[in-house]
């Protein structure tokens, strides 16, 4: 496989990782602006873990998800409360302090005789942990689709259990979970605090393979096109942002169709989509179509 | 030290003008949609960028631009309208929310298709000397922007409270079923008051754009969250909120920029939001966000 | 003759049918009334002709034209006005304001200033408060204002749900004393009452809804009025 195909397929996974966490709100009858903000939060803990202070990068991995799953959860705690655009407009509030606050941050710590660290809006270089541990570009690919295939295991196995009903219930009616004794407070805090560590992990893998970072990475656009992701590939299933990643990413990108106006058709589709699948492509209603075919 | 603050805040309040049209437009679609258009500024920019093409090609006068500008800006807007919020009426919020975000790539990809550069210059709205009062200086396109502001609340107070459209309006704002049940066309004002609001736009872009005398395509991103701050500042649906918090964002961005810097000045305007998010503070979260 | 007929009507919210298949005529220059608990879908149906809630299956005739799923804006064109439940008044618009805006279809603004004069009249504390806004008005006053922003689109029939929901005993009598009067003027009236004594006390024919379904139709001598009140708030079903 050429190193064209494994960057995009890597591409594909990082991103997925994303797209899961917008997702996750998603169902959870949210709409986060923000999740690019912990997408950085990983990308910038586990690079300076890793870069800075010689972790390995599986402990730099856990403590990032810790770190994004905290942050997500203090983000979440006074605002989880709001609904619709506000609780929308909060996180964007808040997602564009934290990439202010990557802009601001300067923590540089020598390292082989020269300074290494964030800084600032110079961004952060040389998050080399995988080229000097001689991972192969498509050793990485494989770490990287491991770990979402643990994750959508999980998710699928949640997605099956009663919490899964729970949570998918908090989502499409609040009062009404509510009235049957469910903190709803509760219930979306949780899932803010597993988005936030999706998040971050899909940062953290994002700051190792391309060895730079800067504020500018974690921009709106980039939290707009994780929900798009999610909205389009479809809220009825795990598997549903991966799809809306691989048609942006992987079709589109990925094959050069349409190069040079990816955005224009890419935006057409999915506004295009939603008018006929306001839930996506595997939407609920799919889903249990294709549950009850294959069964 | 006064002379400092004095100057800031008018330089806020000149800023804040154009803060407080894009919210202005904002609040319209907010107030009969119940929903955000994430595609408002792009809107706009796919507005000033058509009369920048024209300049570049053609040469125009400032007025043809304008009247460009404000075309453009309608016209992108009707395609929003019937694209992201016309399906979606009786559905899905974040769907519609959701696919304005995807016209949003689209005219900026649009834009720098178009006209690869990264900045274009514009025609500035006026070449002079900033007119000096005593130890103040007022530019004069920052007049003109605070001028027009004023005009353009003043045409839309008349438009919604003396004029049998505006009362079809408020009436759709305020109880959209009994609007429906008196015999007005809901749809076809939702049609009108995008129109509307996307013309606002188009005139604050203009005015924003030949004030710098440069566009670039950041203007979409910009407009967007400058109109939803403001917004959200002034209270969600509320017009006279609309252009306060305007003015308000306005100022607290002259104020922070002049003591802390360019970040801090964007850091403390988000920071101020979220914060007064998270208190719930009634005047802000009263309006049903759908 | 038969004004407005419902044949049918099945209407649902998702995947729930409120309407189960309701079938009703109400005639010309009649006034007829819908009774039935809470719940039965009263409303549910009085949205469907007006064109808020788009039947599943089913007509809804209006003077020979079907009208069913006609856009609201559309049905007040035809002249059929819907007084809302909670009557929905503009709160923050004067009382002339809701006026105008019941006047919005109308195709001749002018004669508008002389229906809002016959209003004044017809409804003296309306005058009284013509510059206040609407949301200051007491219940009774909001509900008279309702009915007037009704009439103003001149309609052959007149849709009314729950006129005296929440209103002290007199405010009702007077509510129902205009409803005589408007149908003495020749206005056809489908009316929803809780309220079912008054109610019968004007209607020439009624309508037994529950759960979905026109369980019973008749006149008002036809079953015993306690009979009817029991079922109207309790449905047939108690003992």
């Amino acid at each position: 496989m050429d190193d064209y195909a494994i960057g995009v397929l890597t591409n594909i996974g990082l991103f997925s990782f994303l797209a899961l966490s917008a997702y996750l709100l998603l169902v959870a009858g949210e709409m986060s602006f923000g999740q690019q903000a912990f997408f950085g939060v990983g990308a910038y803990a586990g690079g300076i873990l890793t870069a800075l202070y010689g972790w390995p990068l599986p402990f730099a991995a856990l403590a990032a998800m810790a770190l994004g799953a905290l942050a997500q959860f203090l983000v979440g705690l006074p605002t989880l409360r709001l609904r619709g655009l506000y609780f929308a407009m909060a996180t964007l509030a808040a997602a564009e302090m934290f990439r202010i606050v990557f802009e601001l941050v300067h923590w540089r710590v020598e390292r082989n005789g020269e300074l290494a660290g964030p800084d600032g809006t110079q961004g952060f270089r040389g998050i080399r942990w995988i080229f000097e541990h001689g991972i192969e570009p498509i050793d990485y690919l494989f770490l990287v689709y491991a770990l979402l295939a643990v994750i959508l295991l999980l998710l699928v196995w949640v997605e099956r259990s009663r919490l899964g009903a729970v949570l998918r219930g908090v989502g499409l009616d609040p009062e009404l979970a509510a009235s049957v004794g469910i903190d709803v407070h509760k219930a979306k805090l949780g899932v803010a605090a597993a988005a936030g560590a999706l998040a971050a992990l899909g940062g953290v893998l994002y700051a190792h393979h391309n060895t730079y970072i800067e504020p500018r990475n974690f921009d709106i656009m980039l939290g707009v096109h994780s929900l798009a992701y999610a909205l389009i590939g479809g809220l009825g299933t795990a598997f549903g942002p991966l799809l809306g990643v691989l048609l942006d990413i992987g079709v589109l990108e990925g094959t050069r169709l349409f190069h040079g106006y990816r955005m224009i058709v890419f935006g057409g589709l999915v506004a295009l989509l939603l008018v006929f699948r306001p839930r996506g492509l595997l939407d609920e209603r799919m889903v249990l179509w294709i549950r009850r075919r294959f069964s | 030290m006064l002379a400092d603050l004095l100057q800031n805040s008018l330089d806020g309040l000149t800023a804040g003008a154009a803060y407080a049209l894009f919210a202005l437009g904002f609040t319209l679609i907010f107030g009969v949609l119940r929903r955000a258009n994430l595609a408002y500024g792009p809107a706009i920019m796919f507005g000033c960028y058509a009369a920048t093409w024209t300049h570049l090609n053609f040469g125009a006068g400032l007025l043809l631009l304008a009247v460009i500008t404000l075309a453009g800006a309608v016209l992108a807007g009707a395609y929003v309208e019937r694209l992201c919020f016309a399906p979606h009426r009786g559905g899905s919020a974040i769907a519609a929310m959701v696919a304005s975000f995807a016209l949003w790539m689209q005219f900026e990809e649009l834009a720098t298709i178009v006209m690869p550069h990264h900045l274009y210059a514009f025609p500035a709205l006026y070449d002079g000397p900033p007119l000096a009062l005593g130890p103040f200086t007022l530019r004069i396109d920052g007049l003109v922007m605070l001028a027009t502001a004023i005009a353009a609340c003043v045409l839309l107070w008349w438009i919604l409270y003396r004029s049998r459209f505006g009362l079809a309006v408020r009436a759709v704002i305020e109880q959209p079923t009994a609007a429906s049940l008196a015999g007005i066309n809901a749809p076809r004002v939702f049609v009108r008051v995008f129109a509307l609001a996307s013309a606002l736009g188009g005139i604050a872009g203009y005015l924003v754009v030949a004030s710098h005398g440069q566009i670039t395509p950041m203007l979409g991103m910009w407009s967007t969250l400058k109109g939803l701050l403001a917004m959200m500042l002034g209270g969600l649906g509320s017009l006279p909120g609309a252009v306060l918090g305007g003015l308000a964002l306005g100022l607290i961005e002259a104020h922070s920029q002049w003591y802390f810097g360019p970040q801090w000045r964007d850091l403390i305007a988000y920071l101020l939001l979220f914060v007064l998010l998270a208190a719930r503070v009634p005047w802000m979260t009263t309006r049903s966000a759908s | 003759m038969s004004l407005l007929g419902v044949q049918d009507v099945v209407t649902a919210y998702g995947k729930i049918e409120a309407l189960k298949g309701v079938s009703l005529d109400v005639a010309q220059g009649s006034i007829t009334c819908l009774l039935g608990p809470n719940g039965a879908g009263k409303t549910t149906l009085m949205m469907s002709i007006a064109g808020i809630l788009k039947p599943k299956r089913g007509r809804i005739v209006f003077e020979g034209q079907s009208i069913a799923g006609t856009p609201p804006h559309a049905i007040v064109a035809k002249g059929v006005a819907l007084v809302p439940e909670n009557r929905l008044v503009f709160a923050a618009m004067t009382v002339l304001e809701n006026l105008q805006a019941g006047a919005y279809q109308r195709a001749d603004q002018k004669s508008v200033g002389e229906d809002i004069e016959r209003m004044f009249t017809r409804f003296p504390r309306l005058k009284e408060r013509a510059g206040q806004q609407a949301g200051t008005l007491s219940g009774g006053e909001q509900q008279m204002l309702a009915v007037a922003r009704a009439l103003m689109s001149r309609p052959k029939l007149l849709l009314m749900d729950e006129p005296s929901l929440g209103l002290a005993p007199l405010v009702v009598e007077e509510i129902f004393r205009i409803v005589t009067e408007l149908h003495q003027d020749g206005v056809s009236i489908f009316l929803v009452e809780q309220n079912a004594h008054m109610a019968l006390k004007v209607a020439q024919h009624f309508y037994l809804m529950e759960q979905g379904k026109v369980t019973f139709s008749g006149d008002p001598g036809s079953l015993a009025e306690d009979e009817v009140i029991r079922r109207a708030y309790l449905g047939s079903a108690q003992a």
